[in-house]
């Protein structure tokens, strides 16, 4: 059935007589004049040490760089890639000559070429009966490897008859013994024996590889392909591996008419069955009546094998390895100059967030932190040899119904190596890694986990607080170490586990209680806690102005048939831009660096002043080592070589948001003061280098802080319930707005309004100090503190002040604000109007300064669904 | 031309008469005038009922090489098969050249001569269809009704096959009883799966014909694509019209392959014998059917017109004028059936109703998972209620949530590399099939490795619309449209886009009595026709929200936030919309109105103050 590509139509009387292909033959010649002759940069003959190495009794091919052939001879180059079957031989046999030219090589010993770095990449899905014969490469993922046999390539018969012996009978595919013996008086032509010691074998194998995902069309299974590998080629991939092959198609059962008439020259030079070969091949039934089946498959013949991607568990290519050059030779003309357009973009940062999550509505600073998580920071390896992980942890702690899962969701749809999975449903083994038992060799085998499966990627973790307590500590060396050991039924590995890891978690009472620390509200282990570099809330919290974007976001949504998603960027052209953009390893600035340590002081600082006694956190060098990632992720998202003060800034800003204000306790009104002043204070004696050694002794401070804060503890505290606080600042606020078409309202007539709504709680005239005093540091910390209001001093505002502002409350500002932050005219309130502030309202208060309501949302909590400033309902 | 018989009775010398006329000019398309021909054929009025269905005629009453057509699932996409589309004979004794069409056929004629230059290579693409799984027994009495009137009009000796099987209507009820009664029960149906229709038990009993259901019959297909194979998805339902071939050559040659495989050259075949046996199985089993024409089925029920709702507008306006009528019976009927209680009925029409109209990036709309808790545990109470959706639905599967299924069943299908196929699994369903979810069977036990990745799967295709083939190196999410009811006792350990908590009106003595009554009321068939066409329909409407709806819609959630925050979520929004959409479509009405949009808050009010009263006791948290 499956007759050779040997089947020609020489007769067996002029078996072996060669056919010329000239072409072929001058495609030797030059050939190997290019092994002779290319040179490398520096003058030396590239190919010839390598031809030397083939003495060796186990190399058999000698790799050559098509790109070398390109650039040595263009047209020897194009011809071999047009004609690649036809000319494959003679290419071999310019291998051999060379190698005997230059070592003592066997006479007998075969030699083959493989091919490598062909400029353009082919996909499974591509690939026609018209490129069979011409050079391509594919990549795709092994799914299946076979056994290596032994192919027989050049046979030596042993004639059953006369004991003739009929040497070098080629073989290609098929076992193929000559048609007639060579004596001229022996007639036989079916009883040969094959002499095994005489003839020559190749080592073969064959695997299947099936289309990666990426290049699948949405809704179809991923398409496969026999790939037939030879001699050195053979057990290079591995079921898993994702790999490049480079090689030609061929037709299987090989149907002698596919073959292009270069083909049929070229092979008939080897040994000839001709047109009764067909039926020497023992064919029967109905096969010899020529009825056959119509259809026949494509395989495809490789040469040479290279991973396209980190491997599995493998010591090969990291991503990491690769470098920008070798990624942006990877894409079109058009995608990069996206790509590059993509990094000139002023907004980036506003535009990625908005690009990838263009159904969740507000919650910008997760959409930041998972952004940042995607880009990640560099992984380091200290002088010790301590490897210091590079992922980003992010952990999104929420009210049910906002959301969370949906974050997860999406990114498991955008990212390329992700895996999405629920605690609740996976087991430790699920997670990491099985030892299990094959069904059919009996053998134990280490079934991956999600874990591993996201190696170099993510793996979200839905209903993290729901998993088995057993689990979680199983993660937790992945979380750390990157690696997931196993040692079970005798099996002990250590495998990878290079992921990032984004989970979700519901609060412990259902609903997130702000009167409770991060810590109470969530059933997660401090050691776990502290792997995650970003912490954030979502808390379901009820504001006129969110409601009504949420409820334009959600009829939108149903109402619209026609796609209401808009993104400025792709998910195609962000997947490619991060790509790209990974393969920064931005360095810190000597700049950066004093920033970074100043910035880690003040949190200490701030950590061990008992202002945030009820805090989830100690500051930790964790959260340093968080802060130098956040800042990595930031610098690569911007392709920066260098980590730059900004950087650290967001980065700073990021983890403060998460870390330190997840938990809104009472409002210590007093404290606050302390605070900015010691912050200040700090903020003056900067500049301490070495700083960092000191911090190490604080690793473990998450668990038993035993840091003498009991000194700095102040007199009684004005003390104010969150939920009271937050219903004063409301007031205010309405207030303010209200009072907007009016005169500008100065400080004093604020206070007394406000005294005079609650005229009716006030029963004393020392209840009415009590008052007074509080609404001016409610007021106070409005301004000074959560910045929703602002103070607008004639004298100018400083440009500090405004990046306080900037780095709280009013997230969705962030950007515009920044933009204008140099400008330091105090009566640009427009400026913040246009933003995001629903009503700007310049206040005219006593000491000359005046008044501002920045935004009326929620005062004092962050990360809930917050206003988009398009959507304004005003 | 052709006669009727002739382009069904062999459509092949419609398609060689094309090819011969061509020749002469080589670039006339005659492929395409093929497809062409066949698609205006069949336009015309009645003319597909006259095509044997391999649905409903077994077999071997079908004549090989006749056009038939088949209503079918695409199961798995095998890889690209080339093929000659041309190739030329010579017949040995006067050396005489013919120049043969090699389309829609698998086996070549005698002589072919390899060397010629006039071979055309051509490529197409075979996908592996099965019947469309969970079709209920109803729906082929139907269609073999309609076709027995039909093949009275006309005389095919061959295909004068009037079904009088009702295979399905035991099968139905077994499966449903299966989970509660038989502990074992997956194991057995297992079993059946790899039957094969009667007369080929003995050749089929290794193969496994790979439905995605337990306990399914019918043939399977090969069906090979010769246009545009790239526009068909996996899943996809169709109705198909090809040429049958059943040539017993496939098989010997395939029976030559396999023993020419087993000669000591590795490199001889690039085939497992496992791979050949699934993607060559023998003809007589699996046959090939070479596709002319492919009708998407959007709505998979015989009693509706096949066309577009769009285009047949007389149906659709007197099926919209009785809408609301149909819908008070329907209301009634079910209320009965739900021991009394209206409002679970009123949902559970929106639930039948519920579609997945889009997908907005990770969110699929217009799901409405429903959660039917309360159910009673006694005599059997949730397979007499699945057996009554299932008379009006047109395709359903009742899965016994018992820890035994749920550690033993593929729910996910499965890449399996050794015969490189895909393996089915229960949740490879068409679009809209109602997917009876079974709690109530569910004992306290350890999940094992795969009862943990099967309920996952059930929350992610609750969740997502989505299932996650195992590909073993990955995996891959496949779309899905399925109506999941679960019926619980307490409220279901899976999520739910609602939850309502039965109230019985029935009092536990005359439980009994009670349901056996609801089974003694068969409904007449009209009504029940009725009540069929009237959920098809409702699924199939358009639907609007005005400007004017929407800001009412937004100022709405606003004044329900303002008086209590945590009454209303954005979730319940999401909720209350996608009630307010099957509300309106269920009463035949294309866009919201104020009046539908209070009756779903008031609905969907009336039913959260139940789940109050019976707050969750089992610790499965919204």
């Amino acid at each position: 059935r499956c007759f050779s590509m040997d089947v020609a139509t020489t007769t067996a009387e002029n078996a072996g007589e060669m056919v010329k292909d000239e072409l072929a033959e001058k495609c030797q010649k030059l050939f190997q004049a290019f092994l002779e002759e290319f040179q490398t940069g520096d003058g030396e003959v590239k190919y010839v040490r390598e031809a030397e190495e083939l003495i060796r009794p186990e190399r058999n091919t000698l790799l050559v760089s098509f790109t070398d052939l390109e650039g040595f001879n263009q047209e020897l180059a194009t011809t071999i890639q047009e004609e690649y079957y036809r000319v494959y031989p003679f290419l071999c046999r310019a291998v051999r000559n060379f190698a005997r030219d230059h070592g003592n090589v066997p006479l007998n010993k075969e030699f083959y070429v493989a091919l490598e770095d062909l400029p353009t990449r082919h996909k499974i899905r591509e690939l026609s009966s018209m490129r069979i014969g011409s050079l391509v490469r594919i990549s795709g993922q092994v799914v299946r490897t076979h056994p290596v046999h032994p192919e027989l390539v050049s046979g030596t018969f042993l004639c059953m008859d006369c004991q003739g012996m009929i040497k070098d009978v080629p073989q290609q595919f098929k076992y193929s013994p000559p048609t007639i013996c060579r004596n001229p008086v022996c007639n036989n032509r079916a009883r040969f024996h094959l002499d095994t010691h005489k003839s020559k074998f190749i080592d073969f194998q064959k695997v299947r590889i099936q289309e990666t995902q990426a290049e699948l069309p949405r809704g179809s299974i991923p398409r496969s392909l026999e790939v037939v590998l030879r001699a050195e080629a053979v057990e290079t991939a591995q079921a898993g591996d994702r790999c490049d092959f480079t090689g030609t198609l061929i037709v299987v059962p090989d149907v002698s008419q596919l073959r292009t008439p270069g083909v049929r020259a070229e092979t008939s030079t080897r040994v000839a069955g001709g047109p009764q070969g067909y039926d020497s091949e023992g064919v029967r039934g109905l096969k010899a009546l020529g009825v056959r089946e119509l259809s026949y498959r494509l395989a495809f013949l490789a040469c040479n094998v290279a991973p396209t991607n980190p491997r599995f568990g493998g010591k090969e290519l990291r991503e990491e390895e690769q470098t920008a050059e070798s990624i942006k030779s990877q894409m079109t003309e058009k995608e990069w100059e996206k790509v590059f357009e993509m990094s000139q973009d002023k907004n980036l940062y506003h535009n990625l967030c908005t690009s990838l999550f263009p159904t969740i509505h507000g919650n910008d600073e997760v959409k930041r932190g998972i952004l940042l998580m995607l880009f990640g920071g560099v992984p380091k390896t200290t002088m010790e040899g301590t490897s210091l992980r590079g992922d980003v942890n992010v952990c999104i702690v929420g009210d049910p119904s906002t959301a969370k899962s949906q974050f997860l969701k999406h990114v498991e749809e955008f990212s390329p190596r992700a895996v999405y999975t629920s605690g609740k449903a996976s087991t430790a083994a699920g997670l990491t890694a099985a030892v299990v038992r094959d069904e059919e060799s009996n053998e134990f085998v280490i079934e991956a986990g999600a874990l591993m499966l996201a190696d170099n990627g993510v793996c979200c973790i839905d209903e993290f607080d729901k998993m088995d307590l057993k689990d979680q500590v199983a993660i937790h060396e992945a979380m750390e170490q990157q690696t997931i050991s196993i040692t079970k039924a005798g099996v002990k590995a250590t495998l990878n586990a290079r992921t990032s890891i984004l989970a979700a978690a519901n609060p412990v009472g259902g609903r997130y209680d702000r009167s409770k620390s991060l810590k109470q509200n969530v059933n997660l282990t401090a050691p776990i806690m502290s792997r995650f570099d970003l912490f954030f809330i979502l808390v379901d919290d009820c504001n006129e102005v969110t409601d009504y974007a949420i409820a334009r976001r959600i009829v939108d949504l149903h109402s619209r048939i026609e796609e209401s998603v808009d993104r400025l960027y792709t998910l195609d052209e962000i997947r490619r831009y991060l790509l790209f953009a990974r393969q920064f390893k931005p360095k810190i600035s000597s700049e950066s660096e004093e920033f970074i340590v100043e910035q880690y002081k003040r949190l200490r600082q701030r950590d061990s002043s008992g202002g945030v006694s009820k805090s989830a956190w100690r500051i930790t060098v964790r959260q340093l080592e968080s802060m130098i990632r956040l800042s990595e992720g930031m610098a690569r998202m911007h392709c920066c070589d260098e980590v730059q003060p900004k950087h650290v800034k967001e980065a700073f800003r990021l983890l403060n948001k998460s870390i330190i204000r997840v938990e809104t306790p009472d409002i210590n009104l007093e404290q606050e003061d302390e605070m900015e002043e010691e912050e200040e204070e700090q903020q003056e004696v900067n500049g301490v280098n070495g700083h960092v050694n000191g911090v190490n002794g604080h690793v473990n401070g998450i668990n038993g802080h035993t840091n003498g804060e009991t000194g700095s503890q102040p007199k009684p505290s004005l003390r104010l319930s969150f939920t009271e606080y937050r219903r004063i600042s409301n007031l205010l606020v309405l207030h303010l707005r209200r009072a907007e078409e009016e005169e500008e309202l100065r400080k004093s007539a604020v206070v007394n309004w406000y005294l005079k709504e609650i005229e009716s709680e006030i029963d004393s005239e020392e209840d009415l100090v009590n008052k007074k005093g509080l609404i001016e540091k409610v007021l106070h910390r409005l301004v000074h503190y959560d910045h929703i209001l602002i103070e607008l001093s004639q004298a100018g505002l400083k440009g500090s002040e405004i990046n306080v502002f900037v780095s709280h409350r009013c997230a969705p500002c962030f950007r515009p604000v920044a933009a204008h932050a140099e400008e330091p005219d105090p009566g640009s309130v427009s400026v913040f109007a246009d933003t995001c502030l629903p009503r700007c309202l310049p206040v005219q208060q006593d000491g000359h300064t005046e008044e501002h309501p920045a935004t009326e949302q929620h005062p004092a909590t962050e990360q809930h669904p917050a206003t988009e400033h398009s959507r304004h309902p005003h | 031309m052709p006669s009727t018989h002739d382009w069904i009775n062999n459509p092949l010398d419609v398609v060689e008469g094309m090819f011969a006329a061509s020749q002469s000019n080589p670039k006339s398309g005659w492929e395409a005038k093929v497809v062409e021909f066949f698609k205006d054929r069949l336009k015309e009025k009645d003319a597909h009922t006259w095509v044997p269905s391999l649905n409903d005629v077994p077999l071997h009453y079908l004549k090989p090489n006749s056009l038939v057509k088949f209503r079918c699932l695409i199961q798995d996409m095998f890889d690209p098969e080339f093929f000659m589309g041309a190739y030329e004979t010579v017949d040995p004794s006067t050396n005489a050249k013919v120049l043969r069409c090699g389309r829609y056929k698998d086996v070549t004629e005698c002589g072919v001569d390899f060397n010629s230059r006039n071979t055309v290579t051509a490529e197409r693409q075979t996908f592996y269809c099965v019947p469309i799984p969970g079709e209920n027994p109803w729906f082929s009495l139907i269609l073999s009704h309609s076709y027995a009137c039909s093949s009275q009009a006309r005389v095919v000796p061959s295909t004068s096959y009037a079904p009088t099987r009702q295979k399905r209507t035991e099968d139905g009820q077994m499966c449903a009883s299966q989970g509660h009664t038989e502990q074992h029960g997956n194991g057995d149906c297992k079993r059946q799966e790899t039957e094969a229709p009667s007369s080929q038990t003995a050749s089929a009993s290794h193969l496994d014909l790979n439905f995605p259901l337990p306990g399914e019959k019918g043939p399977s297909c090969l069906v090979k694509v010769y246009e545009d194979w790239d526009s068909f998805k996996l899943n996809d339902t169709l109705e198909v019209f090809g040429i049958l071939s059943v040539s017993p050559a496939l098989s010997a040659l395939a029976d030559e392959k396999d023993a020419s495989s087993s000669i000591l050259d590795p490199t001889e075949s690039m085939e497992t014998a496992e791979e050949q046996r699934v993607h060559s199985p023998p003809a007589s089993l699996v046959p090939r059917l070479h596709m002319l024409y492919a009708r998407p089925l959007p709505h998979n029920n015989p009693l509706l017109p096949s066309a577009t709702l769009e285009d047949n507008s007389a149906f659709l306006s007197s099926t919209l004028s009785e809408m609301a009528s149909v819908r008070a019976e329907l209301l009634t009927y079910l209320t009965h059936v739900l021991l009394g209680d209206a409002l679970a009925a009123e949902y559970l029409i929106l639930h039948l109703i519920s579609n997945v109209y889009a997908r907005r990036d990770v969110l699929p709309l217009g799901k409405f998972a429903m959660n039917l808790s309360g159910c009673p545990a006694a005599a059997l109470y949730t397979q007499r209620f699945y057996q009554i959706i299932q008379q009006l639905v047109p395709s359903s599967f009742y899965l016994g949530m018992s820890l035994q299924n749920m550690n033993q069943m593929r729910l996910v299908p499965k890449k399996d590399y050794v015969a490189n196929r895909l393996v089915s699994g229960a949740l490879q369903l068409a679009r809209n099939t109602f997917l009876f979810l079974d709690e109530t069977h569910l004992e306290q036990g350890q999940l094992d490795t795969t009862g943990v990745r099967n309920v996952t799967a059930l929350g992610n295709l609750i969740s997502w619309q989505k299932v996650d083939y195992d590909f073993n190196y990955h995996q891959m999410e496949f779309p899905c449209n399925i109506n999941v009811l679960i019926a619980s006792e307490g409220r279901s350990l899976l999520p739910s886009d609602c939850q309502i908590h039965l109230q019985s009106q029935v009092s536990p003595p005359n439980m009994e009595e009670y349901l056996s009554n609801i089974q003694l009321h068969p409904q007449t068939s009209s009504q029940l026709n009725k009540f069929r066409i009237y959920l098809s329909v409702a699924r199939q409407l358009d639907y609007s929200i005005s400007d004017e709806m929407t800001k009412s819609v937004e100022d709405d959630f606003v004044d329900m936030r303002k008086d209590d925050p945590q009454s209303v979520s954005a979730e319940d929004l999401h909720r209350m919309l996608v009630v307010a959409r099957l509300l309106s479509l269920s009463l035949g009405q294309t866009s919201l109105t104020r009046d539908s949009w209070l009756r779903a808050k008031h609905i969907d009010m009336l039913r959260r103050s139940r789940m109050e009263q019976h707050q969750c006791v089992n610790g499965n948290e919204p």
